[in-house]
């Protein structure tokens, strides 16, 4: 593999579509971290991967139908998220496999009517693995005016969220609307997970949510400093990522990952070197 | 005569997962944890739930809470109705607190003590975490120092001991005005020596603050030492009195059984110093 030389980093970005992707990559990552700081306090890990898989069903029902997949896969997101997040809290099996069995189901379904259909929407493994690179000037700025949204709603309901992620007894009993904030939450996490598909793809979107949200837990002291530093490392992992996959001509999702993998990894380090955890 | 604080009425709670949806009207061979139970609280009074395991002391005060449905009967907290839905009155819900036995936390929570004390001192509903900042510091700081914990502050809740996580609650329950405190199983986890300094802080604090407190409690000992008056429950309520009247071996009998009270007896402390008043 030859590196690349520092002109060949910065003529790279002289590229529209690779302005594009970095933003993309930028607004996806901060988004997924700022989200996944709560999801992982909320242990809806799991369920950000059921949705993201599900999302392919989304777009096959869109195609069969015959409408543009990104306006059916919204509401069939939110619908499922809330369906799936109330069969979780009634059913007696437990969550995780009760979500495994949705998820892998979702998706063989998928995989099938998508067959069925010859992937009029695109090839198998875009959807699966995003394409970054293919974003348009609108997707990146429904990104960003989402990342705003979510911090903005983030913010307002700081004290719910981690009131009903440290005990939901708790929470109900300082006055928290424990139930309806669940329900938002997961209709937050929907909305996002639909429209970072295309981007970042089913099976990774997840890893957008969860990986930078765990580095940051283990690393940061308060609350405050643990969703900026999520969101951050989101952000940055996502443009690295991206400028890696555009230097190496590698995909672009698997490669954020990658780097977001990485960065887990010196997080794990650095909370178990004994100075750290004394 | 001391305010009102809590007054229940008839309460019945459905088993959770047991026969009959919870929250559903109560119905014919439904699964009850709790049947009409009727007690009320005055102001400053620190009172204790006891009974045996699964006798709905927890669904009981989850019920009065609105964590848990309640499938008949009626709350009024500071004279406001709690709804079927749980809902209080905001000024009315603010001065409640609740300690549950553990928290849902597992691993490393990025969440500082001070943090979570504020967490106590901000009102419901939508706000930015930055307004009132100031003020909310200086509360925290002293509730922190009141409880002993200001040492704590910028400790991870998550990497706290027993006896200083129930310390910590205590900071959260004081850091506003409250005048209902309910506490589950607040000494479970604790050694004697921390057990009995926790007891001390809680009855200082209920004295200055002026706390109706409800404490479920195993320890028969520590009640009688310290509250000023006991329910027994065992489903439905069996006693309620003086610890020297509810804790009476005849009263125990009932509420334990038999095989109960010898051993009762032979493991009590006898002559414990008493923090009543």
């Amino acid at each position: 593999m030859v590196i690349p030389s520092a002109p060949e980093w910065f003529s790279l970005l002289e590229f529209p579509f690779m302005q594009r992707a970095l933003l993309a990559g930028l607004f996806s990552g901060g988004l997924g971290g700022l989200l996944g700081s709560v999801a992982v306090l909320r242990q809806l890990s799991f369920f950000s991967d059921a949705l993201g898989h599900a999302a392919l069903l989304g777009i096959s029902l869109g195609l069969l139908l015959g409408v543009e997949p990104m306006a059916v896969l919204i509401p069939f997101a939110v619908l499922f998220a809330l369906l799936v997040g109330e069969l979780v809290e009634r059913s007696r099996l437990p969550g995780d496999a009760l979500l495994n069995v949705i998820y892998s189901s979702s998706l063989a379904i998928a995989v099938v009517l998508l067959r069925l259909l010859k992937s009029r929407g695109g090839s198998l493994e875009q959807l699966l693995f995003g394409d970054i690179l293919g974003v348009s000037w609108a997707d990146v700025i429904v990104q960003g005016g989402l990342l705003m949204a979510v911090l903005l709603y983030l913010l307002l309901t700081r004290r719910s969220q981690i009131l009903g992620s440290l005990d939901q007894g708790l929470a109900v009993s300082q006055g928290v609307a424990v139930r309806w904030q669940r329900l938002l939450f997961v209709v937050v996490l929907a909305v996002v997970v639909a429209l970072s598909i295309r981007a970042v793809g089913v099976l990774l979107v997840s890893a957008f949510v969860v990986i930078p949200a765990c580095s940051a837990r283990l690393l940061a002291s308060d609350f405050n400093h643990y969703m900026l530093m999520a969101s951050g490392l989101g952000a940055g992992c996502g443009v690295v990522g991206l400028l890696l996959s555009g230097l190496f001509n590698l995909p672009s999702g698997p490669c954020v990952v990658i780097v977001q993998l990485l960065v887990f990894l010196v997080a794990l380090l650095l909370r178990e070197m004994p100075s750290a955890s004394a | 005569m001391l305010e009102t604080v809590l007054e229940v009425r008839g309460l019945s709670v459905v088993r959770p997962g047991g026969a009959g949806r919870a929250g559903a009207e109560l119905t014919a061979g439904a699964d009850l944890a709790v049947e009409n139970v009727s007690f009320s609280l005055a102001a400053e009074s620190d009172t204790a739930l006891v009974g045996p395991n699964g006798a709905g002391k927890s669904s009981l005060v989850r019920a009065l809470l609105g964590i848990l449905p309640r499938a008949a009967g009626e709350v009024r907290v500071l004279g406001a109705p709690l709804t079927r839905a749980g809902r209080l009155p905001a000024a009315v819900r603010s001065q409640v607190a609740y300690l549950p036995q553990q928290l849902s936390v597992r691993g490393r929570f990025p969440l500082s003590v001070s943090e979570f004390v504020g967490l106590g001192w901000e009102p419901g509903g939508l706000r930015l975490p930055w307004s009132d900042r100031g003020r909310r510091a200086a509360a925290v700081q002293l509730a922190l120092e009141r409880t002993g914990s200001a040492c704590l502050a910028r400790r991870l809740i998550s990497e706290l001991s027993t006896g200083q996580w129930k310390r910590v609650l205590l900071a959260f329950c004081v850091v506003r005005p409250r005048r209902l405190l309910v506490l589950d199983e607040a000494q479970a986890g604790l050694d004697p020596q921390a057990g009995e300094q926790f007891q001390s802080l809680l009855f200082n604090l209920r004295r200055s603050e002026g706390w109706a407190v409800l404490q479920i409690s195993h320890d028969l000992e520590m009640v009688r030492r310290t509250c000023d008056r006991v329910i027994c429950l065992n489903r439905s309520l069996r006693c309620v009195g003086s610890p020297d009247h509810a804790l009476s071996p005849a009263q125990l009998e009932r509420l334990y059984g038999q095989a109960f009270v010898p051993y009762h007896h032979h493991h009590t402390v006898p002559g414990g110093h008493s923090v009543r008043s």
